[in-house]
Formats: structure tokens, sequence, C-alpha cells
């Protein structure tokens, strides 16, 4: 972990309790929460409903009492009337006054009739109309929230699919803004993290290539040397001929040593790359015998090669799958016995060609068969003690036959022998041998 | 006598390739980093070195730096590369030097020996 100054720097929110007391304060200034506006909203509704229906009613009864004070007044004037034609006087203007005051009740009653009817309207209009605004404030309110909370769903499964510059818009109710801004920091932390971890990679991979890099120059002067003395073997005692010859096999190792773990290295940090081009599989199958004929022969081992007539093509880089079947076939002959036999066949095979390097040594137990592709995983101990693999090889195999869009492979019987299958795409029909780009490698060392 | 021009900032190396190729029955100059090579190497002139092997990486100047230079002046002697990498082409490898070949460390003698002998009886 980074020093703590450097952590306080790069991190400015740190997560601690104070954090979420932080969002909730920040929270309230963003705005009236979900809460509130719904309050606010039940308040105005329920305000503008009361005061359409006190409204209303206060004036439908006073029209009423209006109208009650009008007839009463004309009933009023018309008996007064009725007593002065009854007496006598004015008979006839009396009379007028009758007929006049009846028509102005029936016009009165028309005219509350209407009233009435109008009232009721603009009560059950202004109803109506609080109903329609109070809707529209809770479709306002639930879309308010919508919007930010698909938002949000959105970012996180960007988030949960590995893009993490996903950030959300921090808007809405204090709710989903709280909510905005802490799935805002998340997505910073979770960044930070990745970072620092990708970082850590890089610096490990880093750490590695120059490692081995580094040891290579001084490999080269003890390998050198070592063979200098080699080249005056006649003047060596046979005691001295053996101590170099344990320098150099030691020498090879760590060669081979050195080179798988910067492919290991290489392959981790994703700059493990094959440069695959039409290639025909005989010549090189051919030459990977007889790179490995001068061990097997020590060993009296038979190495045989069973290659079908007219193989097709294959899309591969040559140098890879040499250093893979090399690295077969020296399992193979490490871990079979003396005079064992060791079997190199190829085929075409509906999923592409089958190249099979089958020996008769003491197999692999299951226990073993499911763990052999994996790193640093090699034979029992007494095996090991006799065999100087790196227990890298296997791994590496599987990353480059793979990385070729090949498989690999392997059956087993203790006591029978084992038998490994890499199977390598066919290159496409039309397409031509051709010859490797650039600068020739010379001297790629032993592998 | 076929010469190589050998340069390395490793002295141990040095002697090493010294040795091998003086056995082999070549002349050898050698050269602590590229700034040396560029000023013994003068291109055009008929008594110069027949080859060059030159480390990729060395302090001042680096074998491909020096070669970029010579070639820029117009030297013709092939050239071969020493790389501690062990894929010649990650070494950034640029593609405009002329470059006859990479070799990887740790060195193979007989293969090195081997291009040497094809790249020299060219010159000669």
């Amino acid at each position: 972990m980074p020093s703590t100054d450097a952590e306080s720097s790069s991190r400015p929110v740190a997560s601690s309790p104070i954090t979420a007391q932080a969002y909730s304060r920040r929270g309230r200034r963003l705005g009236p929460s979900l809460a509130n506006r719904l309050r606010i909203g039940f308040a105005i509704a329920f305000a503008v409903l009361t005061a359409a229906a006190v409204i209303g009613v206060g004036h439908f009864i006073a029209q009423r009492q209006d109208y009650e004070n009008s007839i009463e007044r004309s009933y009023q004037a018309e008996m007064a009337a009725r007593v002065e034609f009854a007496e006598g006087n004015r008979a006839g203007a009396a009379r007028r006054t009758i007929a006049r005051e009846e028509a102005n009740r029936a016009e009165l009653r028309n005219s509350i009739s209407e009233d009435t009817r109008n009232t009721a309207i603009l009560v059950g209009g202004g109803l109506l109309a609080g109903l329609i605004g109070a809707l529209l404030l809770f479709a306002g309110l639930i879309a308010s929230m919508r919007r930010p909370l698909e938002a949000l769903v959105d970012a996180a499964g960007r988030l949960a699919a590995g893009d993490r510059s996903t950030r959300v818009e921090v808007g809405g109710p204090s709710e989903t803004a709280t909510l905005g801004k802490a799935f805002n920091e998340m997505a910073t932390e979770l960044e930070l993290e990745a970072s620092e971890r990708d970082q850590l990679d890089r610096m490990k991979d880093e750490f590695v290539l120059t490692a081995s890099h580094e040891l290579r120059s001084p490999l080269t002067s003890v390998q050198g040397f070592a063979e200098l003395l080699m080249l005056d073997r006649d003047s060596l005692t046979q005691r001295q001929v053996e101590t170099v010859e344990i320098i150099l096999d030691n020498c090879r190792h760590l060669v081979r040593l050195l080179n798988d773990l910067l492919d290991l290295a290489r392959s981790d940090a994703g700059r493990l790359t094959i440069r695959p081009r039409p290639t025909r599989l005989t010549p090189l199958l051919e030459d990977v015998v007889r790179t490995m004929r001068a061990q097997t022969d020590k060993s009296e081992q038979t190495l045989t090669e069973n290659i079908e007539p007219d193989l097709p093509l294959v899309e591969v880089e040559p140098d890879r799958i040499r250093q893979i079947l090399l690295n077969l076939l020296t399992n193979a002959h490490e871990y079979s016995p003396e005079r064992a036999s060791i079997q190199l066949t190829a085929r075409v095979a509906d999923t592409g060609v089958e190249i099979d390097v089958i020996d008769n040594g003491p197999g692999i137990p299951p226990a073993q068969m499911e763990h052999i592709f994996e790193r640093f995983v090699r034979g029992d101990a007494g095996m090991t003690q006799r065999v100087g693999g790196t227990g890298l090889g296997l791994a590496i195999s599987k990353s480059l036959v793979e990385l070729h869009g090949g498989t690999i492979a392997v059956d087993s019987e203790v006591g029978r022998g084992s038998t490994f299958r890499v199977t390598l795409p066919v290159a496409p029909p039309g397409a031509v041998e051709a010859p490797q780009a650039g600068p020739r490698a010379i001297a790629e060392g032993p592998r | 006598m076929t010469t190589v021009l050998v340069a390395d900032d490793s002295e141990t190396i040095l002697l090493l390739l010294r040795t091998r190729l003086e056995l082999a029955g070549y002349e050898v100059q050698t050269a602590a980093d590229g700034q040396e090579v560029t000023e013994r190497v003068v291109p055009g002139s008929s008594d110069g070195p027949d080859l060059l092997l030159l480390d990729a990486m060395m302090p001042r100047k680096s074998g491909i730096e020096a070669l970029r230079e010579l070639r820029a002046a117009g030297l013709e002697t092939p050239a071969l590369i020493v790389s501690a990498h062990q894929d010649p082409r990650d070494a950034d490898a640029p593609t405009d030097l002329e470059i006859s070949g990479y070799v990887t460390k740790p060195i193979d003698f007989d293969q090195l020996l081997d291009a040497v002998a094809e790249l020299t009886a060219k010159a000669a």
C-alpha cells in the first residue's frame, strides 16, 4: 500500500463514517426533498380545493339570502298594494303594482335557479381543476424521481460491466441527488482502486521484464566462458569437463526459466502476442524432432515421427509452435525412463491439424491431470528431483496454443504413458506459405 | 584479414566476443559505446571494419543510435545488433537501418559465427 500521505492526497474522500453524514448535509442544500415536495404539493392542492369549496358555498348562500330578501320585499309590496286595492284607493295603480311584483318574483325565481347552476358549475370546475392540478403535480414528482433513478440503474449496469469511468448527472429530488452523489463517489473509489491495481500489475510485469533482461548479460558471460573452456576440452581433466558441463546445464536451465517467466509476464500483461502466418507443418515438425534427437539418443529413447502426408497449411507463428512442441517433447523425454519410446504424430481432423506427443512413460495420476496446465505444477517430488523443468512450460504452452485459437489436451494412464494433443487451426483456403518478415533472429538461445 | 568491430559496454562480454571471434580467425576492434563506434568508423573509407556487432543498449550512445548516424552518413557495412531481449521484435526494432540480424542473449556462438562468416563472405 502507498504511504498515508499519498493516500490522502490522491483520495480526497476517505471511506469513513463521516462521509455518510457529509452526503446528507450536502443533500439538504441540493433542493427540496421528495417528502417536502409532497408536503408542499398536498398543501397547495388542499388549499385550492378548500378555497374553491368555501368560495362556492359562500357565494351560493349569499345569493340565496339576496333572493329570499328580494322575494320578501316583493310580497310586502304586493300586500300593501292589495290592502290599498281593497280599500279602493287608487285601484288602478294598486293592480299594476300587484302584477309588477308577481312578474318581478317570477324573474327572481328564474334568476336564482340560473345563479345556482352557475355557482355549481364554478365550484365543480374549481374542484376538477384542483384534482387535475394535483394529478399533474404527482406525475411530475414521479417523473422527477424516475429520470435520475433510470440514469442510476443504467450507470450501475455500466459500472458492473467494467466501465469504471461511469458517472451519473446529479439531479432530481435530494434523495436521488444524494444517491447519485454517493454513486459517483463509489465509482471514483473503484476507479482509483482499479488504477492502483493496474499500476501494481504493471510494476510487477515491468519488474519481471527488467529482471529477466538484466540477468541475461551475466548469464551470457557465465555460459560463454564455460563454453570457451570446453573449446579446450582436450587439455581439461575428465573431472573438469564434467564440472563445466554441470555449469552449462544449469545455464540452460536458467535461460529456460527466464524465458518462461518472461512469457508468463507477457501473458499476464496481455503482451504475449503472436504473428500467425500460413505455415507448412511438416518441415517444422521434422526440425523439432531433429533438435530433440540429441537428447533422446543420450537416454537411448526411441523418438519417431508419424506425419500424415499432404498436411494443409496451418495459421500459426512457427517459432511459437516449435516452442510448444519442444516443451511437450522435452517433458516426454525427461519424465520417461531410459529406452522409453516417444512419438510425434500429425494428422488432419475436423477441428484442424492434430499433433500428438505420445510417450510410454510413467503416466500422470488422475489427481494431477486436473492441474497439469497450471503454473508451477510438476510431477511428484521423486520425479522432479531428476527432471529439470520449471513447472511453467505447460502453462505457457496452453496460453500460446489458445492465442493461436487452438486447443491442448492430455490423456494419460498411470503405467501406460501420456498423450498430449495440440490442435491447430488450418489456414484459410487459398493461403500461401508466407516467409518471416523483418531481420532474422540469430542465436535465439536454447529454449 | 576480415575485421569485425564489436561494441559492448560490458568488458566481460566484450572479452568473450573478442576471444571467440579471434579464435575463429577474425581481427577484432572493440568499442565501449556507440560514441566510440561513430568516432572510429568513417563511412566510405576502404580500411574500415567488414562487420559491425553492436549492443543495442549502451550508455552515451546506443548501438542503434550509432548505426542510425552511420547509415545516414552513407555507411553500407553489414551490422548485427546484440540485444538482451529474448525476442528481437521486442527491441522496438527499427526497420530502416538495414540490420542484418539480431543476436539475443545468451549468445549461441555457433549460430553467431555462422552468421558472421556469411555476412563477411559477402563483403570480401
